[in-house]
């Protein structure tokens, strides 16, 4: 059922918006089935990078690979969860869940079954009916989550999904997606302003240095699996861990 | 609440009007029930239910078209860039026009009769249509369509998935203020240049003094026009039952 992850590489990708020159001479390696956070000051082109990656900004120069083959648009080894939930207002959750597969052709029954499964998977089963309007937040951006995933792609983009989302609401959300992405074993690339966040779910973490963006330093994140539930964010090692990443970003400002 | 405001703006308003009635600042100002009684008569008679159906033939004909032709058109205009910028200048000079002086123009055109109305209904209802048509298409969320585009949607997918649905609020909010204009539309047209319908029926009474029967189909026809527009309003909550 779960495709194989796949790798991502990056390859010397540079992109310009008319004089602003977005990202220079990227390079990335996102291994099969990482968790990796790009992380930077506004303006590092972080946004940028992971659009790159989804096929919806061509680059100037260099290319993205993602499972051997170049990016020359949005394909379907790609799923993009969007900060601001991108949800259709006049579809339930139910419709929404299924875009997706939608979009692809995939006959009513099977969609509709694939899309209540995905639903439960993230935790709303019973608001198939609701209206996004109707949901908080949180419960929206999770639609957005099982939209991404019902098409099972092989790698998941996350463009700060949890920036809109209530501290308390957004740890359990956290959590929830670290059980999600055992299960599933995709590969993810999340771009977050949050340290903690980063720390918390994240391989490894990029640090991109901004105007103009390109890769300042990689940071790898040791602490052991699962961590969901672990107590995790107490230890001393995380707080460690978090106060590097600091230390890393501060000089940037 | 709403209801109870209701019913005291419409007791404000007879009262108003039978105040207004009893002051002498007109000659034969009817009153609210001298109109009531003249309305009733003229539905016994079956006057004002020929002519009724007479209008509504030529409003049903414009408006109509101004559906078939004004929500493509804006449509077109919203997905089509360049389409959009020059047609949007014609509808700008359409809002403007002064619409009654063209009615001799369409009477030498297509002669006294419905169709003539109904190309003036036409005239005064399409550029709503069509602008808010055009507006609801350019105010679709950029969002919305990265999102399609994301999951590699065609663009024919993203006009029927995405496009149409976000534009749908205000295609249905221009069609219902182009009613009214309609409504408007058709009784310039009676009253101005086509012995028919209602509007003949008001020029008849006004002849001959009989402001009763003037005031009453006056008042038959917003009643035809209210009813018209909440049925719409309906049917627009019914269709985005979203949005609550």
């Amino acid at each position: 059922m779960a495709p194989r992850p796949v790798e991502i590489v990056v390859d010397g990708v540079s992109k310009a918006f008319g004089t602003v020159q977005a990202l220079v001479d990227v390079h990335v390696r996102v291994r099969a089935g990482e968790f990796l956070s790009l992380i930077g000051p506004s303006g590092c082109g972080k946004t940028t990078l992971l659009k790159t990656i989804a096929g919806l900004v061509a680059p100037d120069s260099g290319r993205v690979v993602v499972g051997g083959r170049t990016v020359e648009g949005p394909g379907r080894e790609c799923s993009v969860v969007f900060q601001d939930f991108a949800l259709l207002p006049w579809a339930t959750v139910q419709k929404n869940a299924e875009f997706g597969l939608l979009l692809r052709g995939v006959p009513a029954a099977a969609r509709a079954e694939r899309a209540r499964g995905m639903i439960a998977k993230v935790g709303l089963a019973g608001f198939e009916h609701a209206y996004p309007a109707q949901l908080s937040g949180g419960m929206q951006q999770r639609v957005g989550l099982a939209r991404a995933l019902a098409v099972n792609p092989q790698v998941l983009l996350m463009d700060e999904p949890f920036a809109s989302i209530d501290e308390q609401t957004r740890r359990v959300f956290q959590d929830d997606l670290l059980q999600l992405w055992s299960e599933e074993r995709k590969t993810v690339v999340l771009v977050t302003h949050s340290m903690e966040e980063a720390i918390y779910l994240s391989d490894r973490v990029v640090v991109l240095s901004p105007r103009p963006g390109r890769v300042h330093q990689v940071l790898e994140v040791p602490l052991p699996r699962p961590r969901e539930g672990a107590g995790v964010r107490a230890t001393a090692e995380f707080a460690r861990l978090v106060d590097d990443l600091w230390k890393v970003l501060r000089k940037l400002q | 609440m709403v209801v109870a405001l209701r019913a005291a703006s419409v007791i404000a308003f007879v009262l108003l009007w039978e105040w207004a009635a009893r002051v002498p600042i007109s000659f034969n100002f009817p009153s609210p029930w001298a109109t009531l009684t003249a309305l009733v008569a003229l539905l016994r008679s079956g006057a004002i239910l020929s002519a009724t159906a007479t209008s509504l033939q030529s409003l049903a004909l414009g408006f109509g078209i101004a559906i078939a032709v004004g929500v493509p058109l804006g449509l077109v205009m919203g997905v089509v860039r360049p389409v959009g910028r020059v047609a949007r200048v014609y509808l700008d000079l359409l809002i403007a026009l002064p619409t009654a002086a063209l009615i001799p123009l369409v009477i030498l055109s297509f002669g006294i009769n419905i169709l003539s109305s109904a190309v003036i209904v036409f005239v005064f209802s399409v550029p709503f249509v069509t602008m808010n048509a055009y507006g609801g298409v350019r105010d679709v969320r950029p969002r919305l369509l990265e999102m399609a585009h994301a999951f590699d949607a065609s663009r024919w997918q993203v006009f029927v998935r995405i496009v149409l649905p976000s534009a749908l609020p205000m295609i249905l909010a221009g069609i219902r203020y182009a009613l009214s204009r309609a409504f408007v539309g058709l009784i310039v047209a009676e009253l101005l240049l086509s012995p028919f319908g209602l509007g003949r029926l008001i020029m008849a009474s006004r002849s001959m003094f009989e402001h009763d029967r003037m005031f009453a189909t006056v008042l038959w026809t917003l009643l035809l026009a209210g009813v018209a527009l909440a049925a719409l309003a309906r049917l627009e909550g019914r269709l985005l039952r979203w949005r609550t």
